[in-house]
């Protein structure tokens, strides 16, 4: 029966099943849920509202919520300084562990240990290290003469998102580290040796063999990464909880207490769905633009 | 166009010797092959000369200057690799241009050259398309009109042809000998391939662990290789040798080591019971009766080939390979009586391994 089975063309279907099942179970439901979700009204600190049909209601709210518009525009500041310092340092680091010098096999481990740690782990640490009155940072800023005197840096909504930016990208850069040296072993040495023949220096080599070679990996690197600073608040939960005020505020972080200290699930997973459209607008635009499909 | 002269070139790499004292002199115009097995050194030996590794010590100089301490930009030579290192993110045109976008060359006369080196080598027509979409053949030569286009003082090629299919290897072959002959630049080019070096080359070294065995025009190489390395390395199928011990007593002979048999020589290459290999290329044996030094061995195999047929056969325990003319009526098993063309036959020191 199943010999016979294999033999007609729905027998693919077949094979296909159980991973199509799997991904339904753990993607595809908890996703159409989280959509038909924010169409409903949910708080489960109000039970009496029940959890009806509601419409738009969440979306119509969400355009006249200044503290949406403040979350969203705080989340560009947050992604874009963020990725544009991890994909440097990134890439600095890379280049600079490729040249195999003398101890770069136990510098290229001791780069990636902050990508080790989880982001509470790192976020309490540099809390620490940045505190008002115990912080060693404040002490070295102190003794090499660049502030006068210990500074609150996640009380002060002037450095508040810089220093969270900051502690984010060293957390992070090791990821494109990690990518870009992949990208770099993956480029045949004959090309620099031809070019340095041709007479490009270091830069040129950089600028134009080096990049356009990994400028796929990069793509994707950054990519991935934007998809991980928009979606993770916990970073930022536990550095500054979205304050002081609410200078710190990013989608994902307004979207988790909102369901988490408000209980109204309708609302932040209307904030959820916003936030899957505008990445999936990102994405759709940045492979665009970086033509990485085309070849 | 520069004459090149190496002195006392060694290079190694911690405690492993890869090139020990290396000299020679190539002529302006000339092409020198460097030929060896590969981990011979031949390409490090070619990335010190185009500036890619430093010497450990010696001196390097191109048209009379010492280069030693000049960046390879600044040596004005042309290398083409045996990856063909094209550059895969730009187009043909810019790739072959890529030397001179990088000195300055303005951007009308850059076309211009670009265009010539391209018409050259019949790439004309490819100039807007990448690497990518080029056919292995069609690589190799943008890679060389990558180094035309600069017109150097001196060509480098690391087996520029080892990655192409046999057919096109020999077309390749030539028309870098033609191109040689059009244009007379200077030329080093490693390969491990003796027809290449054969065919191609003005001068040959041979090169083994670092060391250059022999240093010569390709004929002398073939005809009075230095030593038993060179001897069989040379030549396909290889030299045959025959160890014997020299008599001198009722005429000059050679009497084999494995059986006794008792080879007449015109001379003794030396003393009476001196041992001494004797070193026989396929194409000098001849059937009949003409020689008069003459073997006796058994057939093992026999290679037809079109043009000749190969004879295997085993004499004085050792496995040696005639070439013959092809339909010679012979059959496995059967004792075959083969002359030897004496004046082609080259003694060597058993002990050292060098020409006597």
């Amino acid at each position: 029966m199943i010999g016979e089975l294999s033999e007609t063309r729905y027998w693919m279907y077949l094979l296909l099943l159980p991973s199509l099942l799997l991904i339904t179970a753990v993607v595809l439901y908890p996703t159409i849920y989280g959509i038909q979700m924010s169409f409903r009204e949910m708080r489960l600190n109000r039970p009496d509202l029940g959890t009806g049909f509601v419409g738009l209601k969440h979306y119509q709210r969400m355009l006249n919520d200044p503290i949406f518009w403040l979350s969203l525009r705080n989340t560009a500041v947050w992604v874009t300084f963020a990725i544009i310092l991890e994909f440097l340092i990134g890439l600095i680091a890379a280049l600079a562990l490729h040249r195999n010098l003398p101890g770069s096999r136990i510098f290229a481990v001791m780069i990636l240990l902050p990508f080790f740690l989880p982001n509470v782990v790192a976020g309490h640490m540099w809390s620490l290290m940045l505190d008002p009155r115990l912080g060693v940072i404040n002490d070295l800023l102190l003794k090499a003469g660049l502030i006068d005197s210990y500074r609150a840096w996640f009380a002060d909504p002037a450095t508040a998102m810089a220093a969270a930016i900051l502690v984010e990208a060293w957390k992070s850069f090791p990821f494109f580290t990690l990518l870009i040296l992949a990208g770099l072993k993956g480029i045949p040495t004959d090309l620099y040796k031809a070019a340095s023949i041709d007479g490009a220096g270091p830069v040129a080599q950089l600028r134009l063999i080096t990049l356009p070679m990994i400028k796929t990996i990069i793509a994707a690197a950054v990519i991935l990464r934007v998809i991980g600073l928009v979606n993770s608040p916990d970073l930022l939960l536990v550095l500054t909880s979205g304050g002081p005020g609410r200078s710190t505020m990013v989608l994902s972080l307004f979207a988790f207490q909102t369901a988490y200290r408000d209980f109204n699930f309708g609302y932040a997973s209307a904030l959820s769905v916003v936030m899957f459209i505008l990445l999936m607008i990102f994405a759709w635009i940045y492979i665009r633009l970086s033509r990485i499909n085309q070849e | 166009m520069a004459t090149l002269e190496l002195q006392g070139i060694r290079k190694s790499f911690g405690a492993l010797e890869v090139l020990s004292s290396v000299d020679l002199e190539l002529e302006d115009g000339g092409f020198l092959v460097l030929l060896g097995p590969s981990g011979c050194g031949k390409s490090t030996l070619l990335s010190i000369i185009a500036g890619l590794e430093e010497a450990s010590a010696g001196d390097i100089l191109v048209g009379g200057r010492r280069v030693n301490e000049v960046f390879p930009k600044d040596r004005n030579i042309a290398m083409v690799f045996q990856s063909y290192a094209l550059y895969p993110t730009m187009d043909v045109a810019r790739n072959i241009g890529f030397g001179l976008e990088m000195r300055k060359v303005p951007g009308p006369e850059r076309v211009e050259k670009v265009r010539a080196a391209a018409d050259l080598l019949q790439i004309g027509h490819l100039l807007d398309r990448k690497p990518a979409q080029l056919s292995g053949g069609q690589r190799q030569r943008v890679a060389m009109g990558r180094a035309i286009v600069r017109d150097p003082d001196l060509f480098l090629f690391d087996e520029p042809l080892s990655n192409l299919d046999a057919k096109l290897r020999v077309q390749m072959r030539t028309e870098i000998k033609r191109l040689h002959d059009r244009l007379g630049t200077t030329v080093v080019y490693v390969t491990h391939d003796q027809v290449e070096a054969m065919t191609l080359g003005t001068k040959v070294a041979v090169m083994k662990e670092g060391v250059i065995q022999q240093l010569a025009d390709p004929q002398t190489i073939y005809d009075r290789p230095a030593n038993m390395f060179v001897a069989g390395f040379i030549g396909s199928p290889a030299m045959n040798f025959l160890d014997g011990t020299v008599e001198t007593e009722g005429g000059p002979a050679l009497v084999l080591t494995g059986d006794g048999q008792r080879v007449a020589l015109d001379r003794a290459p030396a003393g009476q019971g001196a041992r001494v290999i004797a070193g026989i290329r396929p194409e000098h044996f001849t059937l009949g009766e003409g020689s008069p030094v003459r073997l006796t061995g058994r057939i093992e195999v026999l290679e037809p080939t079109g043009p000749d047929t190969m004879v295997v056969l085993s004499v004085a325990g050792r496995e040696i390979t005639a070439r013959l003319p092809p339909r010679i009526g012979l059959a496995p098993g059967a004792m075959i009586d083969l002359g030897v063309d004496r004046s082609a036959i080259t003694f060597f020191n058993p002990e050292t391994g060098t020409a006597l």
